[in-house]
């Protein structure tokens, strides 16, 4: 049978495998993340814009414009991140370990907060709570004929519980992870050993889960400092500044330089809690990974105090999703916010313009601003889902199957990099190294393919890790035995590997359309009037008094964010003969 | 002829492979025999292009496949081999007939000939019944049959097999054994077979290279490796039981050995003599010529006994006829012969 004669020749092999495909990711990677960072930090030092370091650190509006606000930034990164492990942990433990009623419901509820935009709860505790201290319409308690102090209306401590109701989420789901690898095992040993509940808890629970802890942490601080939606509507009214929110006004009022400088001092400080927390949990032994039989046979017995505490997680999960979700539908409807509940109209989602209701404003359905901003974003998702998992299934796959060199290290750190930059600052850097022409290029600012190449690059860090996931699943030697057949790079990837990962793919896509449509940071300084985004639009109606036009935008970036995930979930669901048991 | 000339392969400043240098003709099958991370995958890897050699040549049939001196290489689908994964590697969302048939498909078979060729091989390896089946849904040794088809459908001058019965339970595996010989006979092909199991080495093999630390410890026929081991490392890795290997040391007019004192006539001051199973015998009460050790193990084989005796880090197997008064954990003497099968130096070569 060796009657196939030897069909070519050879060639030199004048690169390692994989050479050329780390390089092309390298370049993109360097284009779509590396340069406009560098670009905007070498901005602030041209002769003419160097003047804003002095400014904002030292000068004689450094403490407003910068030492304030830092304070205000710190303040809500340390009580949201403490809040957010206290609370998203005490959930895990709840949903995890003991034998609370309705654990799974509890679980779901408790991963919900952040599916939905931060800007929603915001929105919706203006509706309750605002007061008439900055004028325009008040809020459903006042209107009740209660009287709402101004710190619970604005400012610091609204913003606080807001953001821990949000970002509370995010440590539920890490420290739940972490616990539910806490072997049975450890715990009965404990027990066997005399330990009781507290004991147990403080001396073997605690400890084994202390990276998952401070991860959770870190990461709550930095989406707290960054974030800019809430801070923006419940403190800006009364002139309560983050670093955010000064970067953006900074921007707005056309000081770019001192922007830029605020922006970089911002990605320096939440970076640098992100790094000190990876540095922690690295510097120490992971113990969560220790897998076992798993499957807590036995939950900590609550007893009579069963009932009480799921209803104290109650309270906390029903004030971050249902809450917040009721309110901004019934204000979408209502006249005012101070009567939520009564006189209806729908003239907010179906009216045509009337000179006596809301300045003239038509409803959602004939208003061409909103038609517009629903179809630039919905196409914005489709393009930043499709493009993202392109580039992330390139990146991943070129670290998978490559993992040597220095090449595939540096890959690795820049496709993480915009993790560490706070939105705003990731948009500010944008304008900064697309808002000119650079050389035969136009200037990209106002345009569609900005906001879809900025949306990309900043959500690279999820496209990748979801192509990751993916790529990890199909083991290198189903390709390799593609290859040994001699099919190409492209075909193995069309034929082999795609075919593969399409659901992983699918979801992760839709994943990142659900991020970009409710993204309010990137996009808020990209926004211009011609190339409107729904998000920016509800940020807006809602600054200038809007707040029904603002409630119903949020509604159905909700609407569209719950469709798509079901959407996602439907997808992954179909039917591939290959997968069944 | 397949050919391979001072192959070596670096990974950074680790060798894997170090030197190689091996030749057989034309339908041999080629065994690579050595314990887990000695090298012999990377072999493989190399011989079917999936790594390039570091330096040395491999040659198919009179054409450098790969130079490792002037970087030089065939693509691996233009070398007229095919591999068989250790895990097989069957596309999970293809059909039977839809991993034969895909090779074909690249390599640009007009279709009917594409069709034939994918029946017949089907036939050729009694699977053609579950061709519409997808690889999740048949059984591990079916599975091993689909990827084998897969890899012969191209009619390849040169089969390339990594581990490919590990996977299988004890009983498979001698099955697979006989039907991968019967295929050997079919094809014609060149095979190149790696494996950690000496049995496997044994029975399929026209020529073993026996590996161990990235070097070819010994080549030959699989009779050659049993009667006249190279090395120390090549009489302790084959044979069923493996050899025993007793350090020895001169002491006065004989030597000290598993730390008794006996006669005996070494050709160096410092070294390992070698015993097969069968050349040591058990007895009763301690003689001049005898070890004493504490029985570990016992074991029924084909009408004899196998017996391991452990002493401090010594241990010993026989085959012996029989063994009832004893059990283990009781003492046992080991009797040697006079003389050893063969002498090695404490670095393993052999001394004639």
């Amino acid at each position: 049978m060796v009657d196939v004669p030897m069909r070519a020749h050879g060639r030199r092999v004048f690169f390692q495998q994989g050479t050329v495909l780390k390089l092309v990711v390298v370049l993109i990677l360097l284009l779509l993340i590396v340069f406009p960072l560098i670009r905007t930090v070498v901005f602030t030092f041209q002769p003419d814009t160097i003047g804003a370091w002095g400014d904002v650190l030292q000068g004689r509006l450094s403490k407003n414009l910068f030492y304030k606000p830092l304070g205000n930034t710190l303040l809500i990164g340390a009580i949201v991140s403490t809040g957010c492990v206290l609370l998203g942990g005490f959930l895990a433990w709840l949903v995890v370990m003991t034998n609370v009623p309705f654990r799974r419901t509890i679980g779901v509820m408790a991963t919900l907060p952040f599916m939905i935009p931060s800007f929603a709860a915001a929105l919706a505790w203006g509706t309750l709570f605002r007061n008439d201290r900055v004028g325009g319409q008040i809020g459903w308690i006042q209107g009740l004929g209660f009287d709402v102090p101004d710190w619970l209306a604005w400012g610091i401590v609204p913003t606080l519980i807001v953001l821990t109701l949000h970002y509370f989420s995010l440590a539920f789901t890490i420290i739940a992870a972490a616990l539910a690898t806490v072997n049975s095992d450890l715990v009965e040993a404990a027990q066997i050993a005399g330990a009781k509940g507290r004991r147990i808890l403080m001396g073997i629970i605690l400890p084994v889960t202390t990276p998952a802890l401070v991860a959770a942490g870190s990461l709550c601080f930095a989406g707290a400092v960054s974030n800019f939606a809430t801070p923006a509507l419940l403190g800006l009214p009364v002139r309560m500044q983050t670093l955010s929110t000064r970067l953006f006004g900074m921007i707005e009022v056309g000081q770019v330089g001192r922007g830029y400088v605020i922006g970089i001092l911002l990605v320096i400080i939440s970076g640098a809690f992100l790094w000190a927390g990876n540095r922690f949990i690295s510097g120490r032994r992971s113990y969560a990974t220790i897998t076992g039989k798993g499957g807590h046979a036995k939950r900590f017995d609550l007893r009579a105090a069963r009932w009480p505490l799921f209803c104290v997680a109650m309270v906390f999960l029903l004030a971050s999703t249902v809450v917040p979700t009721i309110v901004l539908f019934a204000s979408s409807f209502a006249p005012s916010s101070a009567n939520l509940f009564s006189g209806w109209t729908t003239h907010y989602w179906i009216g045509t313009s009337n000179p006596s209701f809301a300045q003239g404003i038509p409803g959602i359905l004939y208003n061409a601003d909103i038609t517009r901003a629903l179809v630039v974003t919905l196409a914005l998702g489709v393009c930043v889902a499709f493009l993202g998992m392109m580039i992330g299934l390139l990146v991943s796959y070129t670290t998978a199957r490559y993992r040597d060199g220095w090449l595939s290290a540096a890959i690795t750190q820049f496709s993480f990099l915009p993790l560490l930059v706070p939105g705003i600052a990731f948009g500010a850097a944008y304008i900064a190294y697309l808002g000119a022409p650079i050389g035969p290029f136009p200037a990209l600012y106002g345009t569609f393919a900005l906001l879809v190449i900025a949306g990309t690059a900043y959500l690279l860090p999820f496209s990748v890790q979801t192509g990751r996931a993916v790529i990890q699943q199909v083991s290198g030697e189903l390709e390799e035995s593609a290859r040994i057949t001699g099919a190409g790079f492209l075909r193995r990837l069309a034929s082999i590997t795609v075919p593969l990962a399409i659901r992983g793919l699918s979801a992760g896509g839709i994943l990142i359309f659900v991020k970009i449509i409710r993204d309010l940071s990137l996009v808020v300084l990209l926004f211009t009037p011609t190339m409107p985004v729904m998000s920016v639009l509800a940020y807006r109606y809602a600054s200038e008094g809007f707040a029904q036009f603002a409630n119903a935008i949020t509604v159905v970036i909700l609407v569209i964010s719950i469709v798509a995930t079901l959407l996602a979930s439907r997808l992954q669901a179909k039917s591939q003969p290959w997968l069944k048991d | 002829m397949l050919e391979i000339k001072n192959l070596t392969k670096r990974f950074g400043t680790f060798e894997a492979v170090k030197d190689v240098s091996i030749s057989v003709p034309d339908g041999a099958f080629l065994v690579l025999l050595g314990p887990s991370g000695c090298g012999k995958s990377t072999l493989l890897r190399m011989l079917a292009g999936l790594e390039q050699a570091s330096s040395g040549q491999i040659i198919f049939d009179d054409q450098v496949v790969s130079d490792g001196d002037k970087n030089w290489s065939v693509d691996p689908a233009k070398r007229n081999s095919g591999l068989v994964f250790q895990s097989y590697a069957l596309w999970p969302h293809m059909s039977v007939r839809g991993n034969v048939e895909w090779p074909l498909k690249v390599m640009n078979m007009p279709t009917a000939e594409r069709k034939s060729r994918t029946d017949e091989v089907l036939t050729l390896l009694d699977i053609h019944a579950l061709a519409d089946r997808y690889p999740n849904e048949i059984s591990g040794g079916q599975q091993q049959r689909v990827a084998i088809a897969r890899t012969i459908a191209p009619k390849p001058g040169v089969l390339l097999f990594d581990e490919p019965l590990s996977n299988l339970d004890a009983k498979l595996r001698v099955e697979m054994r006989t039907e991968l010989m019967r295929l050997h006979r079919a094809t014609g092909a060149t095979t190149v077979y790696v494996t950690h199991d000496q049995i496997e080495a044994m029975t399929m093999a026209t020529h073993v290279a026996v590996i161990n630390e990235g070097r070819v410890q010994q080549f030959g026929a699989p009779s050659d490796l049993v009667d006249h081991p190279e090395t120390a490392f090549v009489a302790t890795f084959v044979g069923t039981p493996p050899n025993n290997i007793i350090p020895v040391k001169k002491q006065g007019d004989g030597v000290s050995a598993g730390g008794h004192v006996m006669a005996m006539e070494p050709p160096n001051d410092d070294c390992l003599a070698m015993y097969r199973a069968e050349m040591l015998n058990i007895v009763d009460a301690p003689t001049p010529r005898t070890i004493s050790m504490e029985l570990v193990e016992t074991s029924a084989i084909a009408g004899r006994m196998m017996v391991t005796g452990l002493s401090d880090t010594l241990r010993l197997t026989a085959i012996v006829d029989r063994l009832d008064t004893v059990r283990v954990g009781d003492t046992v003497h080991f009797e040697l012969p006079h003389q050893p099968q063969s002498w090695f130096s404490l670095t393993g070569e052999r001394i004639e």
